[in-house]
C-alpha cells in the first residue's frame, strides 16, 4: 500500500539516511517526539534546556555550523515544514518513523531550510479495512532528588556571628530550595482509531498530556489531535492524502527568570520562615538586592498558550508506471499568547504583559517524476517547483504601577502606567521560491549516483543576491552484491557511500535587513507636543547574501552474520564560508557597533559510528545492544573580510558567555569566547595556581601569564585558552533484553572532552557573600573571600548518564478476544549520572552557542526523576 | 520565460509595512525636524550602559566622576566588585580593555555619525525643496560639536568626521588642538542661526541646542584651552592660555578673556543664581533660571534613566522612600575634607549634596536596618574594598542633591527631575577662574565666588587662590560630572589619593585621556594614546 507511506515528493532521493522506525525509538515516558530518538542517532545532539516541563530541546545535527542562526534542524511532519516548536503538535505515539538527514547530498533536496539537517516525521496512517482502536496511557510522579548543599540556619548563624556581621535571625530553619519544590503528578492519554475500505483509509487520534513540574505552580497541558485519510479515485490514477494536525499547549510557571529564582532559593537567609503570601506580603531581607524572597518569586505567573494547526493535502496522479505528478499544499497557523504578571513584592509597581505572536505559513509544491528501466539500469528523474509565503505578526502591551496584585494579567488596566517601550507590534511577510531537479541512476542495485540541483530564492536578501544555486552529488557502491563477494555468506551487506554538496543558510537574517528603514526610536518633545521620532537603528548591509556550507561525506554500511551485527561509519567535513555573523565593528566608520555581513569561515568535521549487535536471538529471548559514537571537531577559521573597501576584523576575543549576579556586573567576568583558530566556544581565563592567604581568608592566586609583572585579566593579557565548552565525543547506547513476554531496556548517554565553568561554586564559595547571601556548606572551611574569575572553577564536563530504564510486560492474550494486545510498562528516568563534575549536574548547555554555553551559573534547575506506569491497549 | 522570471522576483520583493523607507521620512518641514533633528536628542540621555551624557552607568559621567577625588564606588562584599571595574577606575588602572571606556567611545561616535546623517538629509531637503532650513543645520552642527567636545575631552586625539559614511582618510586621528579648533569654529558659525531660548524650560526649545548652551560650551572650551591645545601632553610643557588667541566679533583676545566674554553673554541673557540652591534639583526643576542645559526627564514618557541617586542609597534607605537602591557610590575622604565634614566649619552644601549619619523616611522616622537598629552612614569608614568590614554596607556619605520623586518608576531609576548638565553657578566660577588665571588675584573673582557661597549661607572667602577655586568647584558642583575635567585643568588628576597604591605609572600624565578602542585604531594603523 504505497499511498499511505509515501510522504512527499522528496522521498525517493535518499541514498542513505538514518530511519528510525517504531521498534528503534525510545518507547515510554515521552512527552515530545524528540524524546523518542534521544541517544539513538549518531551525530544528533538533543539536550533539554532545563528540567522544566516546558523546556525546549536544543537539537544540533552535526554540530553548530553557523554563528548567527539557522542551526536548528528543519522539522517536517507529513510534508509540512516547521521548526522545533511544531513538534509539540505531534503525540509521540502517532509517529510511524523518523528520518534523519545529515549529509549535504541528503539535505540538498530541502535547500537552505535543510542546511542544518532535517528531521522528518511520518505519522501513522490508516491501513485499509482493518479497524483498530488503541489506547496509550501513563501515570507517574516527578520528584526532585538533588539540591545544592547550602549552610542550614544553624550553620548560617554560626558563620555570620563568627565573622562579626549583621545577623538577621528570624528563628526558623528553612531549606529554600525545597520550599519552592514539590512532587509533581503527571498523566497522559492517547486514543487512536484506524479504519477504511478498499480504496480509502483513515486514522484519527486525540491525546491529552498533563504534567506538573517540580517547582511550585509549574504545569504543562497539551491537547493534540491528528487526522489523516487517503482516497484512491479513477482506478489508480489519483490518490488523495489529506491530513490535519494541531495542538493547544499551555505552559504555566512561576519562574520568569530562571537564574533569579534558583539563585534566590539557594542563597536566601535560611533563618527566615517559609511563610507569607501575596496578600500579606513577605518579611523582607533587603541586604541582597540581586535576589528575592523565594516564595515571593513563586507568586509571579507566566502562561504561554501555543495554538498550532496544520492542514495539508497531496494529490498524486499516476499517469503510467513511468510518469507521476504530485501536487502538495500546506497551511500552518501558529500562535503563542503570553500572559505574565510580576507582583509588586518582586517588581516595583508590579508589571503585567500580554503579547501574541502569530505565524502563518502557506506552502505549495508541484513535482513531476519519471521512472524508467533500461536493462539493468534504473533512472528516477524529478523536477519540482515550490513557493512559500509567511505572515509574521504580533503585538505586546505592558502595564505597571499596580496598587494590588489580585487582577494580575487578567485585567492589565489595573496598572496605571503603560510603558512606551512596552507596547509594540510588528508585521512581516517573507517569501521563498525554489526549483529542484534531481536524477538518480542505479545499475543492478550495485551502483547508484544521484545528482541534485536546487535554486533557492529568498525575499530576505537584496536585489541581485536573492538567488542561490545549491548542487549536490552522491554515489553508492554495494560491494556485497558483487559476484566476488557473494561467496562470503556471513556478509549480508557492505556498501560504500560518498556524497558532496553545497547548501545555503539564511537563518541569521531577519526580514528587511538589506533595506534602509526607519522605526520608532523614542519620544521626543517637539514644542509643546510629544512626538515619536523615527530612526534607522542599525547598520544596513544591502549586500547580504546566502551563507554557504560545503560538505563532503564518506560512509560505509555493513551487516554480518544474518544481520546480527550491523555497523555504519561516516566521516564528514564541512566548511562554512561567507559566514553570516553580527560582526562587532568599530564605530566609526560604522554608525552602530555590529554589522550583519558575510565574511568569515568555519570548519566542522566528525566521525559517526553506529553499531547494532544482537548476540542472542531465539523465540523466547533476544538481546540487542545498540551504540552510537560521535566525534566532532569545530574550528573558527576567520572572522574578517573586506566590506566596501574596509578590512573588517572582529576583535581577537569575542565574549559569548559570562557571569551574572552580585558583584559580576561588567568588568572581567567573561568566561567563554569566540577566538579565531579555536573551536567555537572556548574557555579563555586567567590561571589560578591555587589559593593564597589574605588577611581575611583565601584568594585565588592568579598567575602573571604574560610576564609583565602585573596581574591584568583584560582580554589579551593574563588569560589563556583553557578548554572547549562543546563535547568532543558523544555517546548514545541502548541495551534491551526480551525474555518471553518480558522486556527491559536501558538507555545510556554520555559526553566527553569538554569543560564546564562552575560559576555557581565561584559565587557560593565566596565567604564575602555573607550575610546577604548564604553560602555552600563546605565554604566556611575553605574560607575563600574572592570572586575573581579564573580557571580555579573550570572542571571537566565528562559524564555518563543513565537516561532511563523500562521494564515492560506484553500480556499474553487469547487470539479471539476483543483486546488484541496489551502492554504494561514501568519506566524510571534520570537514574544516575557518573561524573567528576562537582556542581549539581554536568548536563548544562554544551551545544547552543549563546550566553549560557559552558557556564553553570546559579541557574540549574532542580534535578528530578520521573517514575511512570504506562499501559498500551489495542482493540 | 521573462515574464515568469519577473513574476518570481516580484514574489520575492520585500514590502515592509511596519517600518518606513528612508525616502518617505522627510515629507514636510515638520517631519524633517522630527526625524532629522529631534531624533538626535534621544541620544543626550539614555537607558543603556555607556549611552547618554549622564544618568546611565559606565559612561561619560562615571569616567568623569569615579576616577577623581570626588566620589568612588567601594567594593562591598559581593556587591560592586564587578570584575574590578570600580576599583580600576578609582586607582586609574582601567587598562585598554575596559568596556566602559570603549562603550563610551562607541556612544559618542555613533551619535556624531547620526548627526552627520541628519546634516546630509537636511542639506538634501534644502536643495530639493529650495527652502531655507539653515537653522536646522546650525542646530545639528552645534549639537555635533557638543559630542565632539566630550570625545576630545575624554580621548584627546580623535578623528574629525563630517560624513555619515566615512572614508578611510576621514578616520585618521587629528591632533587635539585641531579638534579643539574645529569644535570652536563649528559652534561660533552655528550661533547666529540658533534660537536664544532657554533650553531648560518647557516650550518650543525645551532640551534643545540653543544659543546659551553653545555659549556655555564655548566658555568651557576657552577655560580648558591650555589642556585642549596641548598636543603632546606626556612629553611637552602645557601651552600658556595667554598665548591662545580667539577671534570674536573681529576682536582678538586670549583664552581667559574669551572665557569671560562667553560667561558675560550668559549673564546678559538673564541667567541668575536661584535664591534656593535646591530649586535646580527639585522634582519639577524646569523653571530654574540657573540651569542652562538639562536632560529632560519624564518617568511616564521618556526612557532616559537617572541611576546616580538609585545606585548610591542603601537598600533600606531607598526602600523607606518607596524605591529601590543599590548601595554603591559615596564621597571620598578628600571630598569629606574639602567640605570640612564633621568640623565646625562644615560647608552648608554638604547636607544638600550628601546623606551622612542617620537618615529618615518621609514621616521623619529613622531608617532601620534589617536587625532593627538605625541605619547610620559612616562617611569616614570607607575603603577601596570594604568586604568583611563591619561598615561594608554603611560606609560612605551618599548622594543626595536631587529631591526624591516619590512616584519614580523603574525602581527609582526614572524620576521627573531633569538631569542638570550645565548651570549658571558653574559659569560664575568659570569667570572667576579665568580672571584669576589672566590677571592674578582680583576683587571681581573673589566677589563671584562669594556670590556663589552667599547663596547657600557659606562664610565668605577673604582671599582667593587657584586651589580655592578647585575646592569651591567641588563644593558647588559635587555629583555633576565635572571633577575629572577640573582636576586635569588644575593638574591634580594624577596626584596620589587615599587608597591608591603608590605608583610611578602616572608620572607621564598619560591617564588624563582614555585609550581608544584597538579595533578602531587598527583600521588606519594610527597609534594608541601614549602610555597605553
Amino acid at each position: 500500500m504505497t499511498a499511505a507511506t509515501a510522504v512527499t515528493a522528496h522521498a525517493q532521493v535518499e541514498v542513505h539516511a538514518d530511519t528510525i522506525s517504531q521498534s528503534q525509538m525510545n518507547r515510554e515516558q515521552l512527552s515530545n517526539p524528540l524524546d523518542a530518538i534521544n541517544g539513538r542517532v549518531a551525530g544528533v545532539t538533543i539536550t533539554k534546556s532545563d528540567n522544566g516541563v516546558a523546556a525546549m530541546n536544543a537539537v544540533r545535527v552535526r554540530g553548530t555550523t553557523s554563528l548567527t542562526g539557522g542551526n536548528d534542524p528543519l522539522i517536517i511532519i507529513d510534508g509540512v515544514m516547521g521548526d522545533l516548536t511544531t513538534l509539540a503538535a505531534v503525540y509521540p505515539a502517532d509517529i510511524e518513523n523518523f528520518t534523519i538527514l545529515k549529509d549535504a547530498s541528503e539535505t540538498a533536496q530541502y535547500g537552505s531550510r535543510g542546511a542544518s539537517g532535517v528531521i522528518r516525521i511520518t505519522t501513522k496512517k490508516g491501513k485499509g479495512k482493518r479497524t483498530t482502536i488503541s489506547y496509550n496511557g501513563s501515570v507517574g510522579f516527578i520528584t526532585p532528588y538533588k539540591n545544592l548543599n547550602m549552610l542550614d540556619a544553624n550553620g548560617y548563624r554560626r558563620e555570620v556571628v563568627a565573622r562579626d556581621l549583621m545577623l538577621i535571625d528570624m528563628g526558623a530553619n528553612t531549606d529554600w530550595q525545597r520550599a519552592i519544590q514539590r512532587i509533581g503528578f503527571q498523566h497522559d492519554h492517547h486514543v487512536a482509531f484506524t479504519g477504511g475500505g478498499d480504496n480509502n483509509g483513515y486514522r484519527v487520534s486525540i491525546a491529552y498530556l498533563n504534567h506538573d513540574g517540580v517547582t511550585l505552580h509549574e504545569k504543562m497541558i497539551n491537547f493534540t489531535s491528528n487526522l489523516s485519510m487517503y482516497q484512491r479515485m479513477f482506478g489508480d490514477l489519483l490518490n488523495i492524502d489529506i491530513g490535519m494536525f494541531g495542538n493547544v499547549k499551555k505552559d504555566k510557571t512561576a519562574i520568569y527568570d530562571m537564574q533569579k529564582t534558583f539563585y534566590s532559593a539557594a542563597t536566601f537567609n535560611p533563618t527566615f520562615p517559609a511563610t507569607g503570601d501575596i496578600n500579606t506580603g513577605y518579611s523582607g531581607f533587603t541586604y541582597a538586592n540581586q535576589i528575592n524572597h523565594p516564595l515571593a518569586l513563586m507568586d509571579s505567573r507566566t502562561t504561554d498558550k501555543t495554538t498550532h494547526i496544520s492542514t495539508h493535502a497531496k494529490l498524486t496522479f499516476t499517469f503510467s508506471p513511468k510518469w507521476k505528478l504530485i501536487a502538495f499544499g500546506s497551511y500552518s497557523h501558529n500562535e503563542v499568547e503570553r500572559s505574565q504578571y510580576l507582583p509588586t513584592s518582586i517588581w516595583a509597581g508590579g508589571q503585567a504583559l500580554r503579547s501574541s505572536e502569530k505565524t502563518e505559513t502557506l506552502l505549495g509544491n508541484i513535482s513531476v517524476k519519471f521512472d524508467t528501466k533500461a536493462g539493468k539500469s534504473t533512472f528516477n528523474v524529478m523536477a519540482m517547483a515550490e513557493a512559500q509565503r509567511e505572515k509574521l505578526s504580533g503585538f505586546k502591551t505592558t502595564t505597571t504601577n499596580f496598587t494590588a496584585d489580585e487582577l494580575g494579567f487578567y485585567n492589565i488596566q489595573a496598572g496605571a502606567l503603560s510603558l512606551w517601550e512596552g507596547t509594540a507590534s510588528y508585521y512581516e511577510d517573507p517569501s521563498q521560491l525554489s526549483f529542484l531537479a534531481n536524477c538518480t541512476w542505479d545499475y543492478d542495485g550495485r551502483y547508484s549516483i544521484t545528482a541534485t540541483a536546487r535554486a533557492d530564492g529568498s525575499s530576505r536578501f537584496g536585489n541581485g543576491n536573492k538567488w542561490g544555486l545549491f548542487p549536490s552529488l552522491s554515489g553508492a557502491w554495494t560491494l556485497s552484491k558483487e559476484a566476488w563477494l557473494r561467496d562470503f555468506k556471513w556478509l549480508d551487506n557492505l556498501k560504500l557511500r560518498v556524497g558532496a554538496g553545497i547548501s545555503g543558510n539564511q537563518g541569521g537574517v531577519s526580514n528587511y535587513t538589506t533595506l534602509n528603514l526607519l522605526a520608532p526610536g523614542g519620544i521626543v518633545p517637539v514644542g509643546q507636543d510629544l512626538k515619536v521620532a523615527l530612526i534607522s537603528p542599525r547598520n544596513v548591509n544591502p549586500d547580504l547574501k546566502w551563507e554557504i556550507k560545503r560538505q563532503v561525506n564518506f560512509g560505509i554500511d555493513a551487516a554480518f552474520f544474518g544481520n546480527r551485527i550491523i555497523a555504519s561509519l561516516d566521516f564528514y567535513t564541512s566548511k562554512t564560508v561567507d559566514m553570516l555573523y553580527n560582526y562587532p565593528v568599530p564605530v566609526p566608520p560604522f554608525t552602530y557597533p555590529t554589522l550583519l555581513a558575510n565574511l568569515g569561515s568555519m570548519r566542522n568535521s566528525g566521525t559517526e559510528l553506529a553499531l547494532g549487535f544482537t548476540p542472542l536471538k531465539t523465540r523466547d529471548i533476544e538481546l540487542n545492544i545498540n551504540a552510537n559514537i560521535t566525534f566532532q571537531r569545530n574550528k573558527l577559521l576567520s572572522l574578517s573580510g573586506d566590506y566596501h573597501g574596509l578590512h573588517v576584523t572582529a576583535p581577537d576575543y569575542v565574549a559569548i558567555a559570562g557571569l551574572n549576579g552580585a558583584g559580576f556586573h561588567g568588568g572581567n567576568n567573561n568566561i567563554v569566547y569566540q577566538i579565531v583558530g579555536q573551536p567555537l566556544g572556548v574557555f579563555y581565563l586567567p590561571h589560578a595556581d591555587g589559593l593564597r592567604p589574605t588577611d581575611k581568608g583565601y584568594a585565588y592566586n592568579l598567575v602573571d601569564l604574560d610576564g609583565d609583572q602585573i596581574i591584568n585579566t583584560d582580554d589579551g593579557k593574563d588569560r589563556y585558552i583553557a578548554g572547549q565548552a562543546v563535547p568532543k565525543t558523544l555517546l548514545g547506547s541502548n541495551i534491551s533484553l526480551r525474555f518471553k513476554q518480558w522486556d527491559i531496556a536501558i538507555q545510556v548517554n554520555g559526553a566527553f572532552g569538554h569543560k564546564i565553568f562552575n560559576g555557581t561554586s565561584l559565587s557560593y564559595m565566596n565567604m564575602n557573600s555573607l550575610p546577604g547571601y548564604n553560602v555552600l556548606a563546605k565554604a566556611p572551611e575553605r574560607n575563600i573571600v574572592d570572586q575573581a574569575v579564573s580557571d580555579y572553577w573550570l572542571e571537566r564536563g565528562d559524564y555518563v548518564n543513565i537516561d532511563y530504564i523500562t521494564i515492560g510486560w506484553n500480556v499474553p492474550l487469547k487470539r479471539d478476544k476483543v483486546v488484541r494486545s496489551l502492554r504494561v510498562a514501568l519506566t524510571v528516568n534520570n537514574i544516575a549520572t557518573i561524573t567528576s563534575y562537582s556542581g549539581l549536574t554536568p548536563m548544562i548547555n554544551s551545544s547552543n552557542v549563546n550566553s549560557t554555553l559552558g557556564v553553570d551559573d546559579k541557574r540549574t534547575y532542580p534535578l528530578a526523576r520521573t517514575c511512570s506506569l504506562s499501559v498500551n491497549l489495542v482493540f | 520565460m521573462v515574464a515568469a522570471a519577473s513574476g518570481c522576483n516580484k514574489f520575492l520583493d520585500e514590502t515592509p509595512r511596519d517600518r518606513l523607507p528612508v525616502d518617505q521620512a522627510y515629507g514636510n518641514l515638520d517631519e524633517l525636524y522630527l526625524n532629522a533633528v529631534a531624533s538626535l536628542y534621544s541620544c543626550v540621555g539614555g537607558n543603556k550602559d555607556s549611552y547618554g551624557l549622564q544618568g546611565t552607568r559606565r559612561g561619560i559621567y562615571d569616567l568623569n566622576t569615579f576616577t577623581t577625588d570626588e566620589a568612588m564606588i567601594p567594593t562591598r562584599g559581593t556587591d560592586w566588585y564587578d570584575g574590578g571595574l570600580w576599583q580600576g577606575l578609582y586607582t586609574h588602572s582601567w587598562g585598554t580593555g575596559s568596556s566602559a571606556v570603549s562603550g563610551t567611545w562607541t556612544y559618542l561616535f555613533q551619535t556624531i555619525l547620526r548627526c552627520n546623517k541628519s546634516i546630509e538629509d537636511i542639506t538634501a531637503y534644502q536643495q530639493q525643496k529650495q527652502v531655507d532650513v539653515s537653522y536646522y543645520l546650525a542646530e545639528v552642527k552645534a549639537l555635533r560639536a557638543m559630542f565632539y567636545f566630550y570625545a576630545m575631552d575624554l580621548y584627546g586625539r580623535v578623528p574629525i568626521i563630517k560624513r555619515s559614511e566615512p572614508e578611510w582618510e576621514d578616520l585618521l586621528l587629528k591632533n587635539r588642538s585641531e579638534v579643539f579648533n574645529f569644535i570652536r569654529s563649528e559652534l561660533q558659525e552655528a550661533i547666529p542661526n540658533l534660537s536664544e531660548s532657554y533650553s531648560n524650560r518647557p516650550g518650543a526649545y525645551y532640551s534643545r541646542m540653543t544659543m546659551p548652551v553653545a555659549f556655555f560650551l564655548l566658555a568651557k572650551l576657552a577655560l580648558n584651552a591650555e589642556v585642549y591645545t596641548w598636543d603632546n601632553w606626556t612629553s611637552e610643557p602645557r601651552p600658556d592660555g595667554k598665548n591662545i588667541i580667539w577671534k570674536i566679533d573681529g576682536k582678538s583676545m586670549n583664552t581667559w578673556e574669551a572665557t569671560v566674554y562667553y560667561c558675560d553673554l550668559l549673564a546678559d541673557m538673564g541667567y541668575a543664581l536661584e535664591p534656593d540652591y535646591q530649586t535646580n534639583f527639585q522634582v519639577e526643576n524646569e523653571q530654574s533660571y540657573e540651569n542652562i542645559f538639562t536632560i529632560p526627564m519624564d518617568k511616564w514618557l521618556y526612557t532616559n534613566q537617572f541611576t546616580n541617586l538609585f545606585r548610591s542609597r542603601h537598600y533600606n534607605h531607598a526602600t523607606a522612600l518607596g524605591l529601590n537602591g543599590e548601595n554603591g557610590s559615596c564621597a571620598t575622604l578628600e571630598a569629606l575634607d574639602a567640605f570640612g565634614y564633621g568640623t565646625d566649619r562644615q560647608d552648608p552644601r554638604f547636607d544638600i549634596s550628601y546623606y551622612a549619619g542617620e537618615v529618615y523616611d518621609y514621616d521623619g522616622y529613622p531608617v532601620l536596618l534589617d536587625d532593627g537598629t538605625p541605619l547610620v552612614y559612616e562617611p569616614r569608614k570607607i575603603a577601596l574594598d570594604l568586604s568583611g568590614s563591619p561598615y561594608e554596607k554603611t560606609a560612605g556619605a551618599r548622594m543626595r542633591k536631587y529631591d526624591v520623586d516619590r512616584t519614580a518608576t523603574k525602581d527609582g531609576n526614572q524620576s521627573n527631575n531633569d538631569i542638570v548638565l550645565f548651570r549658571y553657578a558653574d559659569v560664575l566660577l568659570m569667570k572667576a577662574e579665568a580672571l584669576l588665571r589672566d590677571s592674578g588675584p582680583n576683587d571681581v573673582s573673589l566677589a563671584l565666588v562669594n556670590q556663589v557661597r552667599r547663596r547657600v549661607d557659606a562664610d565668605e572667602r577673604t582671599s582667593l587662590s587657584l586651589d580655592d577655586i578647585l575646592q569651591e568647584r567641588l563644593l558647588e558642583l559635587a555629583w555633576e560630572g565635572w571633577r575629572r575635567n577640573d582636576m586635569i585643568r588644575f593638574d591634580t588628576f594624577c596626584n596620589l589619593r587615599s587608597f591608591c597604591p603608590v605608583t610611578s605609572l602616572e608620572a607621564d600624565h598619560h591617564t588624563i585621556v582614555f585609550p581608544m578602542p584597538g579595533e578602531f585604531l587598527a583600521i588606519t594603523g594610527d597609534k594608541q594614546n601614549y602610555g597605553y
